[in-house]
């Protein structure tokens, strides 16, 4: 099923001199949760700026909501919910007429902003810390009441930098809760950008790997997980030999102990590991599907296959 | 259809009045109110039906989509304004601290400090002293343009004040990224900011200006000869404490926008201010010549008023100088503060 694409680039470029932020970008970001992932000056806040129709292009095209990210900024900005990574909060004010404020900037009239205001807090978690000062919050709060700020007006894509950054368990799950149901239930987007995998792979079903200004991947988790899929097992007696004959038959075995990871190369995989193991005589005393992380993933994406790679069918197609 | 509607109701139907009075109506023991609300035998099985709710669930999380319509641009620079203008005298909207607020009242109440004198001896018929603190020319200048107490207390100390965090404290904060996060664009960030600084200002000079004025003709019950006589003194003045708040403004946000903090924007209009104008009377002492007075921002908008108003010049140098400098000092500030204001980042400084 093709899902509606609420961003889409085209051999989006952006340079500074010399430098290139951003080279030839071709992403499609479907409607739902997807993490935007990327080491540090991967082009990751350039992109965010680029999508919100911030700085000027150098070449190439995008959309974001149908919008034109060269010439409808104001368009699209109405429409996204920006959450940003730092600080943007006026410390000496009140949440409430902080979140109330924020509303009034992208149109809102001011008694619909509080009302509204007073809705977005409530459903952050907030409703009863509303009139306290921003000054007086903890991370978690100050984070809860960015995420007021961007979805005071119910946008359909809402933009979030690093909303996990800094916070404590109970904190980042609601924030992650709140995202979620953000997307399940308020079936409104987002794009999330983070170095937490694991707060992505919670979140997103689909991800945009950025390496270097370079496209390194994008397509739904699950598709790209497939390409560092393994076997575990657990063996007794003669581990050593049963390595030795699983690599000698061309598999590749990662080991650790009476654990071992063997790269799956197809339905034959688990025969070929049973066989092995009756002819070393090594018992093997359980075996299952090791599903990689999305931090294996982002790892083997990176060290492995490079940046060239532009599609998980691409990725897939390499295996 | 009537048994099955007396079946599903809640309660016992009451009786009509026949049926109630009438000769025939058994004797059941029932009253009407009991009647009326089956307050009898029987209510305790009924059950009041409340809301269902997961044990221990205290907080349910419901995502509330908002159908509105968002207004236009002049709307969310109104907002900008009003955010700044409405914080110095309610809660809810900028926060200016206290000290910042109550000098503002202080320089209202002392910048009117002429009017109070022209109703005192305007009310008490002395013609010598309503003759010093009377509207005329020079009063009108001394109103906008007199160095002290007016442009060394009040007026540059307020600017100071305003100026101090106005663009400094969103890069501090990271608040700008909440304006450009959203369609709000630079020039009418930054025009909104110099607005709500300027009508302050302009509110305190022009606005006591005006009071001085009016109360002045009605006090003394002014004619309308004398008032079409003064009243291009008075527009003149005006635009004198226009330009004075636009200069004040324009340089004290010009250093807000270079600066992260509230102190240093603010120190450093008044040592601009006052570093420039001490030189230039320093050189002025020493060689005669008040050339130098071009550079100091109060003496140049002075010097320009002087001429507007057709007051006694202070000046020995061509007052087309000063107004050239004015121009110029305001260009400068308004170029460095555009190209401040378009470095503000949204993602991070």
């Amino acid at each position: 099923m093709v899902r509606e694409l609420i961003i889409e680039s085209t051999a989006l470029t952006k340079s500074y001199g010399p430098h290139i932020a951003l080279d030839s970008l071709d992403i499609k970001i479907e409607k739902g949760a997807t993490g935007l992932l990327g080491p540090n000056g991967a082009g990751k806040s350039t992109f965010l700026k680029t999508m919100l129709g911030l700085i000027q292009l150098t070449s190439g095209e995008g959309k974001v909501l149908g919008f034109d990210i060269r010439t409808q900024g104001d368009m699209i900005r109405q429409r996204i919910g920006y959450m940003p990574e730092y600080d943007a909060l006026n410390p000496g004010m009140e949440a409430i007429h902080q979140v109330r404020y924020s509303g009034e900037l992208i149109g809102m009239n001011p008694n619909v902003a509080l009302q509204r205001a007073h809705q977005a807090l409530e459903y952050v978690g907030l409703g009863e810390q509303r009139y306290r000062q921003v000054s007086t919050f903890s991370t978690g709060m100050k984070q809860a009441t960015k995420l007021a700020c961007a979805l005071i007006h119910d946008p359909a894509l809402i933009i979030a930098d690093e909303p996990s950054n800094g916070l404590d368990a109970t904190a980042r799950e609601f924030m992650l809760n709140t995202l979620e149901t953000t997307v399940n239930t308020g079936h409104r987007s987002v794009l999330m950008a983070s170095h937490l995998m694991d707060d992505v792979e919670r979140v997103c079903e689909n991800i945009v790997l950025l390496h270097k200004g370079k496209l390194a991947a994008q397509g739904k988790i699950e598709d790209l997980k497939a390409i560092d899929r393994e076997v575990e097992i657990h063996v007794w007696g003669s581990a050593n030999k049963m390595e030795e004959a699983l690599t000698d038959r061309g598999m590749k075995v990662r080991r650790e102990g009476r654990v071992m990871r063997i790269g799956h190369t197809g339905d034959e995989t688990y025969n070929q590991i049973l066989r092995t193991a009756s002819d070393v005589g090594t018992q093997v005393r359980r075996m299952h599907d090791h599903e990689a992380s999305l931090e294996d993933l982002f790892l083997v994406i990176m060290e492995r296959l490079g940046h060239d790679i532009k599609s998980s069918e691409d990725l897939l197609g390499g295996v | 259809m009537e048994e099955v509607e007396s079946e599903n109701t809640p309660f016992e139907p009451v009786p009509s009045k026949d049926e109630m009075y009438g000769a025939e109506t058994p004797v059941t023991g029932k009253s009407q109110m009991q009647a009326a609300w089956s307050a009898d035998s029987g209510d305790e099985e009924a059950g009041a039906q409340v809301a269902a709710m997961p044990e221990g669930q205290i907080f349910e999380q419901i995502y509330k989509p908002w159908e509105g319509t968002l207004n236009p641009r002049w709307m969310r620079n109104w907002a900008i304004l009003r955010h700044h203008l409405l914080g110095v005298f309610k809660k809810g909207h900028r926060p200016w601290n206290i000290p910042t607020k109550l000098f503002i009242f202080f320089v209202i109440i002392a910048s009117m400090t002429d009017v109070a004198m022209v109703l005192l001896f305007g009310m008490i018929g002395e013609p010598e002293l309503y003759g010093i603190w009377g509207v005329n020319r020079d009063n009108m200048y001394g109103h906008v343009m007199g160095f002290f107490p007016r442009n060394i207390l009040y007026y540059p100390i307020v600017a100071a004040l305003l100026v101090g965090g106005m663009i400094s404290e969103d890069r501090a904060h990271g608040t700008s990224a909440m304006y450009f996060s959203r369609p709000i664009n630079r020039f009418d960030y930054a025009a909104m900011k110099f607005l709500s600084v300027g009508l302050i200002l302009f509110f305190i000079i022009d606005g006591t200006l005006a009071v001085y004025y009016f109360a002045d003709i009605l006090v003394m019950g002014k004619g309308w000869a004398w008032i079409i006589d003064t009243f291009p003194l008075f527009i003149a003045t005006f635009a004198c404490g226009i330009i004075l708040s636009f200069t004040y403004t324009s340089i004290g946000l010009a250093l807000s926008s270079v600066s992260r903090g509230r102190f240093f924007p603010a120190i450093g209009l008044i040592a601009i201010l006052m570093g420039t104008r001490s030189m230039a009377a320093i050189i002025d002492g020493l060689f005669d010549k008040s050339i130098l007075y071009v550079i100091s921002p109060f003496d140049a908008v002075a010097h320009v008023c002087q001429a507007l108003i057709g007051t006694e010049m202070t000046y020995d140098h061509p007052w087309v100088w000063s107004l050239i400098s004015v121009v110029v000092m305001n260009g400068l500030a308004l170029y460095l503060l555009a190209n401040r204001v378009s470095s503000l980042e949204v993602t991070r400084e």
